[in-house]
């Protein structure tokens, strides 16, 4: 799960915010609509050239791809470091379909779907102008393995011999082999993994040069191949990227039009709203919040340059299949009868669409048919007491587990006094946000239910259902399917749809019907209690060309579409 | 002074044990404060979750691991578990925009907190005295991170006289430096005026009734030389006394809303971040700093005791 970090003080600096900024506001009749679809980036009349400044509340976890995994350090890791595999650079669902990267056609897949093989393209330099090797991929997986990069287990699990060398037991990956004359590179896994190619398409195996330290380097990133490089890096202060003067345009990959960005992190979300708002800075981080505070000007002010774009993230509580009264598909059927999606929507300052559906949209397979308890934005308390009741589970005790950060504390507490008010008996249990997950992943807790999310880490439905709704995927530790579903259906759909290998992601719409009803399933067991799928700010100064500015499902903003008009 | 010295060096050293030791053991005892979980990411397994534990060390004793952690931050090679970045490069880099913010901050503080509690004081009972004694109330009920926003929003946003957030070195431009820190350094000092006032008017008035203020006046000095020389000198024993505390802290990062409010990125947003990442290096690192700066400043506040106060000894 790529995580969107937030500031670390934004609740106390929003409600200051809010308290001082009260009568400050314009008007809020005009909003923005969220914007959904697919367009390609357009091209427009914006220039080349130039200098544009992006605002972020929170500093990425590390600019150097082997660590980096929060979407702060993908945005820059995307134009720096191009893997072999990469998304296409529009909007909405098209931005999840593979295209080459620095490989010359996308993976060839043996016909049992446990070889992939590539060819690099040649001719190819890093940005300190040393030639690429095909051993340089190999190198860079090596080292995400050893540093170890947060997404280290999409490897390990899948290609052969990559638990042995994270371990230390063997001196390289044998599952991996790379040609340096003829650039072919061929990986070899364990079992089929259908999403194995979005697997590559992680910055984090970019290519980076042999020798380059085994660790983690965030203040002075390795060289990288992109059509940028990373410079001037302060660390958790600033940073740019300047123009690679070693870049070979590749076919699908946009060359940047700007010279320069520089990325400023400032914690105060608000002042970074007023910055792009009076066009001091350019462009508003998408995983920061606009604070409520500032919203009606923002949409008053600056509607032809602000919109919410909904983003492939799904919010919800979990619900112990396993345990009382959650075991009851009847108790499950009655928080998702009842739970009042809209007022959670507002406890998350608007950016929330309320859904029912694990799947996400724009994922292919979230499932288009009605919600199978009705319309998720109608709630029905009256029907869910009386769910709860049939199922005589009412008065039964629940601790409701949630973490501090703001709205998701608030999510927490309206949700334990909804169960209260349908006939359990719930109590809160909030807990520091850095060790929440690791604490309800802990089987051992049992934990009864609680808040979760999950943003995707590639536009594949394996990486909910593989991860969130597999019984497989039910682990002693760290575990993340918090419900402990273990559903036969549920766990052999996942498994074939999962590693269809001959449909990787670029054909995964020819099974999109198959996942469509697996996600029906899943909502009509109430196995999830999901409230909703997130959207994000799509925000930027009045110098930018708005039009042509892709803020992109796995990307973020996708920086090599940005121009000033 | 030599010994009152070499007393002051070893209770720092004691101090900085101490507080390194607990601020230690407070992470250890953290239900699930494990940080390989958080370093290996939330989809490890088991076993990258043990290399990472090995590879840091986590996998050895508490006692190890301490003695480890305080070599490395004597060596100047401890990193932070969370994003892998030197912490006293962080704290380095860090370190000039907390300075500027506690120095600047500190003299408007003291300056003001002292002119307001002596006309409260000189005046008491009169208009002025309880305007201003209102205008304090005000500023000790001001949280920094209010009217930090109401200052963005209107002396920024609005009439754009300073900038919105950011600190620029005073070595690039102190024109930027300046504009950058004047509403940090009001804001903050806010607070400060507010007590320190309260706190000399109080003392002033008690110290008026003193035999010794009484055969100053008595010798025929004017009000003005009585109050200067006599009245104020002893008052300020606890101002000093506080500023020194005061001080100590917000170089050591105690300005935590101030500097986030403004996005300076002193020590104090730094050491806010790590403790939101349960990042115990650089706590560490910063809560030992305060502690030598508390150390450092008591020591100073001493000497400055003596000064004013003829009577009281460093020996003693």
């Amino acid at each position: 799960m790529r995580r969107r970090q937030r500031p670390v003080i934004p609740a106390v600096l929003a409600v200051a915010s809010v308290v001082a900024l009260a009568a400050c506001g314009g008007s809020s009749s005009s909003s923005s609509s969220a914007s959904s679809g697919a367009s390609s980036s357009s091209a427009s009349s914006g220039k080349s050239g130039g200098t544009i400044t992006q605002v972020f509340g929170t500093a990425p976890d590390s600019l150097d791809p082997g660590d980096g995994y929060t979407t702060q350090a993908l945005e820059p890791d995307q134009v720096a470091y191009v893997p072999l595999v990469a998304y296409q650079h529009a909007t909405g669902a098209a931005g999840g379909t593979l295209i080459p990267g620095l490989a010359t056609a996308l993976p060839k897949i043996s016909a049992d779907g446990k070889t992939y093989a590539m060819t690099l393209r040649s001719g190819l330099k890093f940005s300190n102008g040393q030639p690429v090797k095909a051993s340089d991929f190999t190198y860079a997986v090596e080292r995400s393995l050893k540093i170890p990069w947060g997404g280290s287990s999409f490897i390990t699990a899948n290609v052969e011999g990559a638990s042995a060398y994270a371990a230390g037991k063997a001196k390289t990956i044998s599952g991996i082999t790379a040609n340096d004359a003829t650039g072919q590179i061929t990986i070899k896994l364990t079992a089929p993994y259908g999403a194995f190619s979005n697997v590559l398409a992680f910055p984090a195996f970019a290519p980076v040069p042999a020798g380059t330290p085994m660790k983690n380097m965030p203040a002075s990133p390795p060289p990288g191949v992109g059509p940028y490089k990373i410079v001037n890096v302060v660390p958790n202060v600033s940073y740019s990227v300047v123009k690679n003067q070693y870049w070979t345009p590749v076919p699908g990959i946009p060359s940047g039009n700007v010279n320069q960005i520089n990325a400023k992190i400032a914690s105060n979300t608000t002042s970074n709203a007023l910055s792009v708002l009076n066009n001091s800075a350019d462009v508003f981080d998408f995983a920061d919040t606009v604070p409520p505070s500032v919203l009606p000007q923002v949409t008053s002010q600056a509607s032809d340059r602000y919109s919410k774009v909904v983003f492939p993230s799904t919010y919800y509580f979990f619900l112990n299949s396993k345990t009382k009264p959650f075991s009851s598909q009847l108790a499950r059927e009655a928080v998702v009868v009842g739970l009042d999606r809209n007022a959670l929507a507002r406890l998350g300052s608007g950016f929330f669409v309320p859904g029912c559906y694990l799947l996400p949209p724009p994922m292919i397979g979230h499932a288009t048919k009605p919600c199978p308890y009705g319309d998720p934005a109608t709630p029905n308390l009256a029907k869910a007491k009386q769910l709860v009741q049939q199922s005589g589970m009412a008065g039964t005790p629940i601790t409701v587990w949630g973490e501090e950060r703001s709205p998701r504390r608030q999510f927490v507490d309206y949700y334990t006094s909804f169960l209260n008010q349908i006939g359990f008996k719930a109590s809160e249990k909030i807990i520091a946000d850095a060790t929440y997950f690791a604490t309800i992943g802990n089987l051992k807790l049992n934990a009864q239910t609680g808040f979760a999310d999950w943003n995707q880490d590639f536009p594949n439905p394996i990486d909910f259902y593989g991860i969130l709704a597999a019984g497989d995927a039910i682990l002693p530790t760290n575990n993340q399917n918090f419900g402990q579903i273990n559903d036969p259906f549920i766990n052999s759909k996942t498994n074939s749809l999962g590693s269809l290998y001959k449909a990787p992601s670029d054909q995964l719409s020819a099974y999109a019907g198959q996942w469509e009803a697996l996600d029906y399933y899943t909502a009509q067991k109430a196995y999830f209690a999901v409230f909703g799928y997130a959207s994000f700010p799509k925000f930027t100064s009045n110098r930018i060309d708005y039009g042509s500015a892709v803020l992109h499902q796995v990307y973020g903003w996708d920086w090599l579409t940005l121009k000033q008009k | 002074m030599l010994r009152f010295t070499i007393r002051r060096l070893i209770a720092a050293a004691g101090v900085l044990v101490v507080i390194s030791i607990l601020t230690f053991m407070i992470f250890q005892i953290i239900p699930n404060g494990d940080p390989a979980i958080r370093i290996a990411g939330r989809t490890a397994n088991q076993a990258e979750i043990a290399q990472v534990r090995h590879e840091w060390g986590f996998d050895r004793p508490v006692y190890v691991q301490y003695v480890k952690t305080m070599g490395k931050i004597f060596t100047g090679t401890v990193v932070s578990y969370s994003q892998g970045v030197n912490v006293l490069d962080s704290i380095r880099q860090g370190l000039p925009a907390t300075l500027s913010l506690a120095i600047g901050a500190g003299i408007i503080w003291l300056g003001l907190g002292i002119l307001f509690g002596v006309i409260t004081a000189v005046k008491a009972g009169r208009f002025t005295d309880r305007a201003l004694t209102v205008l304090a109330f005000i500023g000790v009920s001001s949280p920094p991170f209010f009217l930090g926003a109401l200052a963005i929003y209107y002396a920024g946003y609005k009439a754009g006289i300073i900038p919105l957030a950011g600190y620029v070195p005073l070595t690039q431009n102190p024109a930027q430096w300046f504009t950058h820190l004047i509403a940090p350094w009001l804001v903050l000092s806010v607070l400060f005026i507010g007590i320190y006032s309260r706190v000399l008017r109080s003392t002033i008035l008690d110290t008026v009734h003193e035999d010794y203020v009484r055969t100053a006046r008595a010798k025929g000095l004017s009000d003005r030389q009585v109050l200067v020389r006599h009245t104020l000198r002893n008052s300020l024993i606890p101002i000093v006394s506080l500023w020194g505390l005061d001080f100590a802290q917000v170089i050591g990062g105690g300005a935590i809303l101030t500097e986030s409010v403004f996005s300076l990125h002193g020590v104090g947003q730094f050491a806010a971040d790590s403790i939101q990442r349960l990042d115990v290096p650089p706590v560490m690192v910063v809560t030992m700093l305060t502690a030598f700066f508390v150390v450092l400043l008591g020591a100073v506040v001493d000497i400055i005791y003596a000064l004013l106060d003829p009577r009281i000894r460093l020996s003693a």
